[in-house]
């Protein structure tokens, strides 16, 4: 579905010194300066995936995410979409493209989100029932039927980040972009726009891409994370194995009667405070279960949890390195 | 075409729900034709004919000025840096519908709802309180509409050729207003420059400005002969023709600069 080879881009900086002088000097002898934003990345991605991007603050996932819609044109190489260079053949590729920018809304601040939904309808030129059609199955899935009347200045972000979902869709997109689609929105708000994502990948079988700092929206949507650092791919691949490599151990929390704790011969004891002592243990030599029969031969235990690695323990090595 | 009779549909819905703007521009509209009815009045005690033209004529084109002002408002300046600032540009680009061809569908469905919401009230407030702007020859009224249009599209070109500084400079509310009073001063909406310096006047005249506000306004106050009304028109389809070039070059170019930026 999706091919990018070789990506980069590089944005020109205008760099101001301090002061009057600096203002003036910027006037006439801008001083330039050329900033790697995305710097060489290859990879893809198949029909009816979920893939998500994640990366620092500044590591290049818009910029990325913006050349693949063809808002941004690349520095160097290339963005196919179902096989079509998206430089060459903008037109015709970006009726198969829907994007939603979080922290901004292709709705019109003064009409109703219904009357929005119109005009789109008349620029990608919808036949009335497909479109009747997109909208009941979206009034399905988010519930908008509440909403379709309300003056988009009237709306809360969740409604409006909902309306923008139902705006990027309106014309059947292959292909979704959503670029940090959470931002900023409660738990009930969210957890609708984890059940659109699902729904539409599952019944329309719709690509997407997402950029996102939320966790659990890596959780519970994707299967594939593409981890992108400094502008290049540190990581991409599948979410577990990508946590079984970077973080293949678990954590057994055990809480004794007292202050004493006994240690394990395979196990790092991590943190031990008042009664309460951390194991950590490789999943491939240890279970939970042998830890637990070999500590309490040992002592009596009173409790005991486990933790696994999660993905914010990956993407802090990932962040560090 | 369908798509931006749509367009146009929706500015009209869109303009409806700000009603109260519109009273702010009726009242300085009023307070123009007032001040210049005053200004003409005392110019003309005891004189027939100035430049051609005596009192009630005068009156006439101050009235129909400010009627015709009405259909020369733009917000393709204002549309253009308001989407650059918030960056909807970049979405707005990846639509299947060009982005000027909206913006002046938008334009022209303001003006349609202004018609009622402004130039109506206007032209029976100036109506009632100086004259009713009656039509020195109706014979010449096609040549009146036809030059009322052209005039329309050189305004509207002239303020998308300036917004798109916008994609740039990004910020352009001071130059917007530069522009709109140079403009008024220039194009003889208050003062015809047939009463400026005659060097002055033949420069201007070179310029396309007049041929936005004074050269339908004499038309319509039957000030020359037709000859000259021709001639003149033919000056305005020439500015309109370059307009129009220089338009759809600076628009490519606009275009690949916002993509390359990204908005």
């Amino acid at each position: 579905m999706i091919d990018v080879k070789n990506l980069s881009k590089d944005y020109v900086l205008k760099r101001k010194e301090p002061g009057l002088r600096g203002a003036i000097k910027g006037l006439f002898r801008p001083d330039h300066r050329i900033v790697p934003a995305v710097r060489d990345i290859s990879f893809h991605i198949d029909p009816g995936e979920i893939v998500g991007f994640i990366g620092p603050n500044g590591a290049g996932k818009s910029t990325t995410i913006k050349m693949m819609s063809g808002i941004l044109t690349p520095t160097g190489g290339s963005v196919l979409i179902a096989g079509r260079d998206i430089t060459k053949h903008r037109k015709e590729v970006v009726r198969n493209i829907g994007v939603v920018f979080g922290q901004r809304s292709q709705l019109n601040w003064d009409l109703r989100l219904g009357e929005s939904f119109e005009l789109l309808k008349h620029i990608y030129q919808i036949r009335q029932e497909d479109y009747d059609r997109t909208l009941d199955e979206m009034d399905r899935i988010l519930g908008i039927g509440e909403i379709i009347d309300k003056p988009v200045r009237q709306m809360s972000l969740g409604q409006r980040v909902k309306g923008d979902l139902v705006a990027s869709m309106i014309h059947s997109p292959n292909v979704l972009f959503l670029d940090e689609p959470t931002i900023g929105l409660d738990v009930s708000a969210k957890y609708a726009l984890r059940k659109f994502i699902k729904e539409i990948n599952r019944v329309r079988k719709t690509t997407v891409i997402l950029t996102t700092h939320d966790l659990g929206d890596i959780q519970e949507l994707c299967e594939r994370i593409i981890i992108i650092n400094h502008g290049q791919i540190v990581e991409d691949g599948n979410l577990s194995q990508i946590v079984d490599r970077i973080a293949p151990y678990k954590t057994l929390v055990v809480e004794y009667y007292d202050e004493f704790a006994p240690e394990h011969d395979r196990c790092e004891m991590t943190e031990h405070k008042g009664n309460v002592a951390r194991y950590r243990f490789m999943k491939k030599d240890l279970t939970a279960a042998e830890v637990i029969a070999d500590l309490s031969k040992k002592k009596t235990i009173k409790d005991i949890s486990i933790e696994e690695a999660g993905i914010d323990d990956i993407i802090k090595i990932a962040y560090e390195s | 075409m369908k798509k931006y009779l749509y367009v146009i549909k929706t500015q009209i819905i869109k303009s409806m729900t700000y009603e109260f703007n519109v009273y702010g521009n009726i009242i300085m509209q009023t307070i123009i034709m007032i001040t210049s009815a005053y200004f003409w009045r005392a110019l003309y005690k005891g004189q027939g004919m100035v430049g051609d033209v005596d009192a009630e004529s005068m009156l006439t084109y101050v009235v129909l000025s400010s009627v015709l002002s009405v259909l020369l408002i733009t917000n393709v300046e204002r549309r253009i840096e308001k989407s650059v600032e918030k960056g909807t540009v970049a979405t707005d680009l990846m639509k299947p519908i060009n982005l000027f061809g909206v913006y002046f569908a938008e334009d022209i469905g303001a003006v349609i709802a202004l018609v009622f919401q402004n130039m109506l009230p206007i032209l029976i407030i100036g109506s009632l309180m100086i004259r009713v702007p009656v039509m020195a020859d109706v014979h010449d009224l096609p040549l009146f509409l036809i030059s009322v249009i052209e005039s329309f599209l050189i305004n509207w070109l002239i303020a998308a050729l300036f917004g798109m500084i916008a994609f740039t400079a990004v910020n352009i509310d001071a130059l917007i207003q530069v522009k709109k009073h140079l403009l008024r001063l220039l194009s003889g909406s208050i003062i015809p420059v047939w009463f400026f310096p005659a060097g002055v006047a033949r420069v201007l005249e070179s310029l396309p400005f007049v041929y936005i506000y004074q050269l339908p306004l004499s038309i319509y106050i039957g000030r020359g002969t037709r000859a000259e009304h021709l001639r003149q028109m033919g000056i305005q389809s020439i500015w309109l023709v370059i307009l129009a070039a220089a338009f759809l070059i600076a628009q490519k170019k606009a275009a690949g600069k916002v993509m390359v930026q990204g908005g």
